[in-house]
């Protein structure tokens, strides 16, 4: 059986129930929108993470605190794995092209752990100046196109 | 239900892999410990300098017992001051009745004597042993001594004498450093979890050395475990900070005998690595503060023998023990910034280089972000409900009994240079 895209309910009632730090902020039903805003630590240091998804879309991810710090002269780029643009860049979680995200998936499951993943390796990354977490760069931004 | 009520009650540990600071921390003890290989390697060569020296008619039966004494003993090896890849270890001959009458230096010629043929690089008298240097750079301190008769078991005179000529500051020193390391011991047994999760580890490191290297020996799959507790795992650590922090000092240093003395008074089980590590240096500081306090410098004795004064050399006044007590407390400070979160990546890296040391501070962070980056490839890495990762076998094993626990879906990271 086919699953159905999930509603913006669905999404909110998991992420309460998987990661109740992240609190639900500017719910809008209508437009089927919401906010996540969340302090987590999966390694070293404490950062303020925002979630930003409307249904059908892609969920944006950014560190709101603290700031990124980034490798200038590093061969993954200044800032790896994300979307620009520079002054407010967006986590790049998944590969667009390898269709590992679409709306009938939690995030709870999907982009949060992602999440997790992209701050463990930007840590190691900022310590060794080696990104081990695999990934490629490339240049056309996340289009999901999911008929519902 | 069979209830087992006689069975032995076994310490297990804290694994230093659950927690990111242990994690590195481990991997830094793992870089400046002696290799499992050397390890290996110490037993053989204490049993051939001992027959070696048995074969010498001067010493034919007269070795009474020939045993590791200091960090050998206590599985505390770590690398040399200045350096990251070489290591003192330290024997103690105990010679017999021949012997006795004898003068300090005398004895030591003879030793020197001996050994003069002994196939390594190099063989150097010093003022209280006479010491080996293997190319492989492992050094032996080899130190005669005469059982001090009506004592505890091996309390013993050491000789003390710099030679050439005999000199009035030549002398028989009192020390017992065997009943020292089975006080240590004893206070610190083995955390079964812990030396698991550490010796595991360390076979892997050897196996994928052994992989890239065809020419070493092949790797047993069981062998002793070697760092038995986390006190001594926090303790390494904490000798390697001394080592980086008197890297440039010129005069003596906080000796690793008085540090392994306050390791065993804290000893505690079951506590974390980074909290062991903050425990034991809290502790000097409060002996030292207490010490200053009252005008006096530190006095450290063998616990099992009084006239064995470990800070017979160190320290020379009171603001020599009260600079340690401030390099203490700032690596204090530091470790529980981390712990709280404060610092950032990039300047862990920093604190990490400059207290444990540039080269294996890079190293054991390149171990971990390898670990790390392949458990993101395969989808691996498990995080618990408050978004802390778990390490990646312990995670696999707790994700099956608890829902507790989630695991990420595999995924591919993607993004636009900027």
């Amino acid at each position: 059986m086919l699953r159905g895209v999930l509603t913006i309910e669905e999404q909110r009632a998991r992420m309460k129930a998987v990661w109740p730090m992240f609190a639900a902020r500017s719910l809008d039903r209508a437009s089927q929108s919401v906010r996540w805003v969340g302090e987590v630590r999966p390694q070293f240091a404490r950062f303020m993470l925002e979630i930003r998804y409307q249904v059908g879309d892609v969920p944006d991810v950014r560190v709101l605190k603290p700031a990124l710090v980034r490798l200038p002269e590093n061969v993954e780029g200044q800032l790896p794995h994300v979307y620009p643009p520079t002054d407010d860049p967006t986590l790049c979680l998944f590969d667009p092209a390898l269709k590992q995200w679409d709306p009938t998936m939690e995030i709870a499951e999907t982009t949060v752990p992602w999440a997790f993943d992209w701050i463990a390796c930007y840590e190691m990354w900022l310590m060794t100046g080696r990104w081990t977490g695999g990934g490629r760069h490339g240049s056309v931004l996340p289009s999901v196109g999911f008929a519902s | 239900m069979e209830v087992i009520v006689n069975a032995p009650f076994q310490l297990q540990g804290r694994n230093p892999f659950d927690d990111p600071l242990d994690r590195i921390l481990a991997e830094v003890a793992l870089s400046t410990q002696l290799p499992p290989s050397l390890h290996r390697q110490a037993g053989g060569r204490y049993a051939a300098v001992r027959k070696h020296l048995e074969a010498d008619p001067a010493f034919e039966g007269q070795i009474e017992h020939f045993y590791p004494q200091g960090s050998m003993a206590i599985d505390a090896t770590i690398s040399n001051r200045g350096t990251d890849d070489e290591y003192d270890l330290d024997i103690i001959s105990q010679l017999g009745g021949r012997f006795r009458g004898m003068e300090p230096l005398t004895i030591l010629l003879e030793l020197e004597r001996a050994l003069a043929n002994y196939p390594v690089q190099k063989i150097v008298r010093q003022t209280r042993c006479v010491t080996l240097y293997y190319s492989d750079r492992m050094h032996l301190d080899v130190t005669p001594a005469l059982r001090a008769y009506g004592m505890l078991d091996r309390e013993s005179f050491i000789t003390h004498a710099k030679g050439p000529r005999s000199s009035a500051d030549d002398r028989f020193v009192d020390m017992n450093a065997y009943g020292f390391a089975r006080w240590y011991n004893n206070r610190t047994p083995l955390e079964l979890r812990m030396a698991k999760a550490m010796h595991e580890h360390w076979l892997r490191l050897e196996k994928n050395a052994v992989s890239a290297d065809a020419e070493v020996d092949e790797v047993p799959d069981q062998c002793d475990f070697i760092v038995k507790n986390t006190a001594t795992l926090a303790l390494q650590l904490l000798k390697r900070f001394r080592n980086i922090r008197y890297a440039t000092y010129d005069g003596r240093i906080p000796p690793s005998v008085m540090l392994s003395y306050f390791a065993g008074l804290a000893a505690q089980p079951d506590m974390t690595l980074s909290d062991m590590l903050i425990r034991q240096a809290k502790w000097i500081v409060g002996e030292i503060e207490l010490a200053s306090l009252y005008g006096r410098k530190l006095h450290v004795a063998n616990p099992v023998c009084p006239k064995d004064v470990f800070t017979d050399r160190w320290p020379e006044n009171i603001a020599q023990q009260n600079e340690f007590a401030r390099h203490l407390k700032e690596m204090i400070d530091g470790l529980e910034s981390v712990k709280r979160g404060d610092l950032f990546a990039d300047r862990l890296m920093e604190w990490l280089r400059g207290h444990f040391g540039d080269r294996v501070v890079t190293k054991a962070a390149d171990r971990m972000a390898d670990e790390i980056g392949n458990g993101v490839q395969a989808a691996e890495q498990r995080y618990s409900r408050k978004g802390s990762l778990l390490l990646p076998t312990a995670g696999a094993i707790a994700a099956a009994a608890s829902p507790a626990i989630v695991s990420a879906k595999p995924h591919s990271f993607y993004g636009v240079p900027i």
